[in-house]
């Protein structure tokens, strides 16, 4: 936690950086323009006839133009003017928009809806054609210039200012304050407006260079400050004549302007989004390349900074925790699964094989990494996962490991041999297409079908398999969740994969409802003899459909065994508590729930010893020394347990470094 | 519509109200009411200036000498007479017809020479458009595939950039290097397709630099989705993902954008034939500005905010017809 929590800081501080760099421009216009009149070497209006369009150097640090004037007083006067329209405009919006925003946010009703309309209107409306417009009636000058900008100005602190006090208002600090009998100047004055005055000022950052903008293209068009007095558009339009001649003079004015402009972009970009890159499945595989450990007997291959592996438990090897050898291959063996993001693992060293036919439900609670290890493999996490292990899915044409797979042998094996069904069956789908287009895409993407025929049957057939034969035409947005995890499950079959793995397929669903998803799967697996890998944390959902229960703590299987025996002589007291903790309609009324006591684990490393020590009733001394190992407590029955009568109680001698809470 | 808890099998035909045409006939209706409100303010323009305009153009026509009856003779002749209500009818009625009035300039009828000009600005306006959408989406894709986050940084500062150099001076610069120092393209006017290159890349330049960063960023956002992750999922290629998944999902922001850059091509345009003494509709606003020539304003007005709406609307429109959600009755 304390090292994840680091690692934020960094990115945190360098974004910081990256926003205080942006703001370094703004802040130098500001200081330049404000100290203008000290700076400037000479009189910016001053022609001096005799010392006209000379080279920057000498008396003249930036050259003169060519009536004599100094480039550099110049440039510091038009700096000046630049900022005093610039501030006078923003003061101007500012106060326009917040008093307009506040109060229509506050009395609501018509006159909210008729200022709503208003800044669409004035936000729509390029600034500079209406400040154009405006100086076309009213004739150029400073304060036609700033009242046309503010005219269109305000429309955006009015937005911001009316969406702080909507906020303000939907909570209960101000019916709490309305209760106590404060006026309603008091609640605008002393708690509205000053929460609508942060966000407004750092939108005011990044429209400066808007406004600044603005004020130089009307000067350029002869419509702005008005001569002698110096402005950058105006200093480039006289600059024009002597472009080839005097090139002094089309430069420092064109960069000041570029300069102010690019930095409040900047500080704009980095304010409201940054630049971030979002994780994505999108970038797996490309961004990190995974590794295939070299051998078997690689003992640590996720990617544990050598300063973790200090403290951490030292991770078991994977030919201790491999899975029993069973009759018959299995169609997909995963072996010494680690998944980490950051220095932080999530998966430690875990191992399952499923049969061909065979439902194996991963169980466990939020953080357990029982999704981290069925998407894992599949390189499905986004690019902040680390994966490493091996992943091995048996196909007719052979066997591939999917971790470190290149991408292109995945993209073969994805919805041909594996299919996926993913818990939030709305973000699943792409919301922009019909039932029938992602069917179809899926159909395509898996080579079952490729010509319009032949799709148009399959998907009759899959719609009809899973209940829906009028589905295809509706949007997922006008579906039911059961309705559309149905589509999942059809999207998710499209290829008839011999692997399935369902991430949650019915935890947002109510109990019926859940009945017939199972059912459908269970339907695939009769059909096709496919395995199933079902993630749930619901142990109804597990009696109901699985052969084989894998139960996830920490990170780590602490017992594995086929259905009937985990379910009914559960070893682990992880899972006995679980199961205790079942609530049963058949108790007497007012009977208590049985809970397991203290948080759920953080995660494999996180606790020395065995992960569940902290919270298991039957916990010893030695519990706290190593990770327990998976020992057989019964036919195909594991359990991670020292106290179980089987185990090994073995305590290595080990290093001893920091201690760890 | 939202989602029905009751679990069913049966599902009906879509809602009718979903439909593209009567989505865009809603829009249509708005439209109207819309470019009323471009109409008021076109009008109101003229309540804005200073002083009696009737004043002055009879001042303008007879000189000094001009009569209080010769000042009523002028503003009954330009309609400014009557209340105010009765005024904007006639405005408005006169604008359906096509008659802005005369240009206090030229003594020219504003719509004529508007018709004269229109062209070379739709023109302008289209290619810089086009060429500025088409770079801005490249770049902005570009930027999101990139590998290295120092590519990365190198694209977004380009894009920047691009939006933020002032075009008047990207133009002189253009100027300078390719027409006067190395030849290569006339420096002005508006005569063989030479000509068009600098109009067109000054104008496209800010256009793309703007699209190109919100390009970035909204695909990045629809990349990051669970639908994006299914269709990894489904064996689809970082192609087809980029461009048939994550792109129409981030139509919203990047039509919505590409509609304000709209407003942002025609100030570019004034800017632009000025720089390159086009004879368009920029040129011509800016001249009435600077003779403060009434009825052209108010016909550059009406010109920019018609194209500016039908901009708007366009954009809306095509949101529709890519996301079913927009379309749906609120």
């Amino acid at each position: 936690m304390i090292r994840r929590q680091r690692g934020a800081g960094t990115a945190l501080s360098r974004r910081r950086r990256r926003t205080m760099a942006a703001a370094v421009p703004l802040v130098g216009f500001v200081l330049l323009g404000l100290s203008a009149p000290w700076l400037m070497p000479y009189d910016p209006t001053a022609n001096d006839l005799a010392a006209t369009l000379q080279a920057p150097g000498g008396e003249h640090l930036l050259g003169t133009d060519q009536l004599g004037r100094d480039q550099l007083s110049r440039l510091l006067q038009a700096a000046r003017i630049s900022l005093t329209v610039t501030a006078a405009v923003l003061l101007l919006s500012i106060t326009l928009g917040v008093v307009l925003g506040v109060t229509a946010g506050y009395v609501g009703r018509a006159f909210d809806r008729m200022l709503v309309g208003l800044v669409d209107i004035a936000m729509a409306a390029p600034a500079l054609l209406v400040a154009l417009a405006v100086i076309g009636v009213r004739g150029p000058g400073t304060e036609n210039i700033v009242l046309a900008l503010a005219l269109t100005g305000w429309a955006p602190y009015a937005r911001i200012a009316r969406a702080q006090v909507r906020g303000a208002r939907s909570g209960v600090h101000l019916d709490a304050l309305r209760v106590l009998g404060a006026p309603r100047r008091r609640i605008v004055g002393r708690h509205l407006l000053p929460a609508t005055i942060g966000p407004c000022l750092v939108y005011a950052s990044t429209d400066l260079g808007v406004i600044v903008l603005a004020v130089a293209s009307l000067s350029f068009l002869g419509l702005g400050v008005p001569p002698p007095d110096a402005e950058w558009g105006a200093m480039l339009v006289e600059a024009r004549p002597f472009l080839d001649s005097a090139w002094w003079l089309a430069y420092p004015p064109g960069i000041a302007i570029t300069a102010v402009v690019l930095a409040a972009n900047l500080l704009g970009e980095n304010l409201t989004t940054g630049d971030r890159a979002r994780p994505s499945a999108f970038f797996v595989g490309r961004r990190v390349p995974r590794r295939r450990p070299k051998s078997a007997g690689a003992s640590v291959n996720a990617p544990v900074p050598a300063g973790a592996s200090v403290n951490a438990p030292v991770p078991a090897g994977p030919a201790a925790d491999r899975a029993e050898p069973t009759k018959g291959s299995a169609v997909f063996e995963v072996q010494a699964l680690n998944v980490s993001y950051g220095d932080q693992r999530v998966v430690a060293d875990m191992s399952l094989r499923l049969a061909p036919g065979e439902i194996l439900a991963l169980v466990g609670e939020s953080g357990s990494g029982k999704s981290s290890s069925a998407l894992g493999p599949l390189g499905l996490l986004g690019p902040s996962a680390r994966v490493s292990g091996s992943a091995l899915l048996r196909t007719p044409a052979g066997a591939l490991d999917l971790i470190g797979a290149p991408e292109t042998a995945l993209r073969q094996i994805y919805g041909r041999e594996i299919g996926v069904v993913f818990q939030d069956s709305l973000a699943a789908l792409n919301p922009l297409r019909t039932v029938g287009a992602s069917l179809d895409q899926a159909i395509r993407l898996s080579g079952f079908a490729t010509d319009r025929a032949a799709v148009r049957l399959r998907r009759a057939s899959l719609l009809d398999a899973v209940g829906l034969p009028d589905a295809a035409p509706r949007y997922p947005h006008q579906l039911s969740g059961g309705i559309r995890q149905r589509v999942q499950l059809a999207i998710a079959v499209a290829g008839r994969p011999r692997l399935l793995i369902a991430d949650e397929p019915t935890s947002a669903l109510d109990v019926t409802v859940q009945a017939d998803i199972l059912d459908l799967l269970r339907r695939y697996r009769d059909q096709t003899g496919a395995a199933i890998l079902l993630v749930t944390h619901d142990l109804a959902v597990v009696a109901e459909i699985a052969d084989t229960v894998a139960v996830a703590y920490a990170g780590r299987i602490i017992e594995h065994g086929p259905a009937h025996r985990v379910l009914t002589r559960p070893d682990h007291p992880y899972t006995q508590g679980l199961l205790a903790a079942v609530p049963d309609l058949a108790v007497a009324p007012g009977t208590r729930f049985v809970t397991l006591p203290g948080a759920p684990g953080a995660g494999p490393d996180s606790v020395e010893g065995c992960p569940f020590g902290p919270r298991c009733h039957l916990v010893q001394p030695g519990c706290s020394a190593e990770v327990p190992e998976l020992d057989p407590v019964g036919e195909a029955h594991r359990s991670r347990c020292v106290r179980h009568p089987s185990a090994r109680v073995a305590v290595r001698p080990r290093p001893r470094g920091g201690a760890r809470a | 519509m939202p989602a029905s808890t009751t679990p069913g099998r049966a599902v009906g035909a879509p809602r009718t109200g979903a439909t593209v045409a009567g989505f865009l006939l809603r829009r249509a209706a708005g439209l109207v009411m819309v470019l009323l409100a471009l109409s008021v303010m076109t009008f109101a323009l003229a309540q804005l200036a200073p002083g009696d305009p009737a004043r002055a153009v009879a001042v303008d026509r007879i000189g000094d000498a001009a009569t209080a009856e010769d000042i009523e003779t002028v503003r009954a002749e330009l309609g400014l007479d009557g209340p105010v209500a009765e005024q904007y009818l006639r405005f408005l009625g006169n604008a359906l017809t096509g008659d802005l009035g005369e240009s206090y300039r030229t003594g020219q009828p504003v719509t004529a020479e508007l018709a004269d000009r229109v062209p070379v600005t739709l023109w302008l306006a289209a290619l810089g458009g086009g060429l500025g959408v088409a770079l801005g989406l490249a770049l902005g894709l570009a930027s999101v595939r990139a590998r290295g986050r120092f590519v990365r940084g190198m694209l977004r500062t380009v894009g920047l950039t691009a939006s933020a150099v002032p075009p008047f001076w990207l133009g002189y610069l253009l100027v300078l290097y390719l027409a006067l120092t190395l030849g290569l393209v006339p420096t002005g006017g508006m005569a063989g397709p030479g000509t068009w290159l600098l109009p067109t890349v000054v104008l496209a330049l800010p256009v793309a630099g703007v699209l190109s960063r919100v390009v970035a960023v909204t695909v990045a956002d629809a990349l990051a989705a669970p639908h994006i992750q299914a269709a990894v999922a489904r064996g689809a290629s970082p192609r087809r993902i980029l461009l048939r998944e994550a792109l129409p999902n981030a139509a919203g922001p990047v039509l919505t954008v590409a509609g304000f850059t709209v407003a942002g091509l025609l100030v570019g345009t004034v800017i632009v034939e000025q720089i390159f003494g086009w004879p368009g509709v920029g040129d011509y606003f800016a001249q009435a500005v600077a003779a403060r020539d009434l009825p052209a304003l108010q016909g550059g007005v009406a010109y920019f905010g018609f194209a500016i709406v039908a901009a708007n609307a366009a954009a809306d429109a095509l949101h529709g017809l890519v996301d079913p959600r927009v379309r749906s009755v609120r």
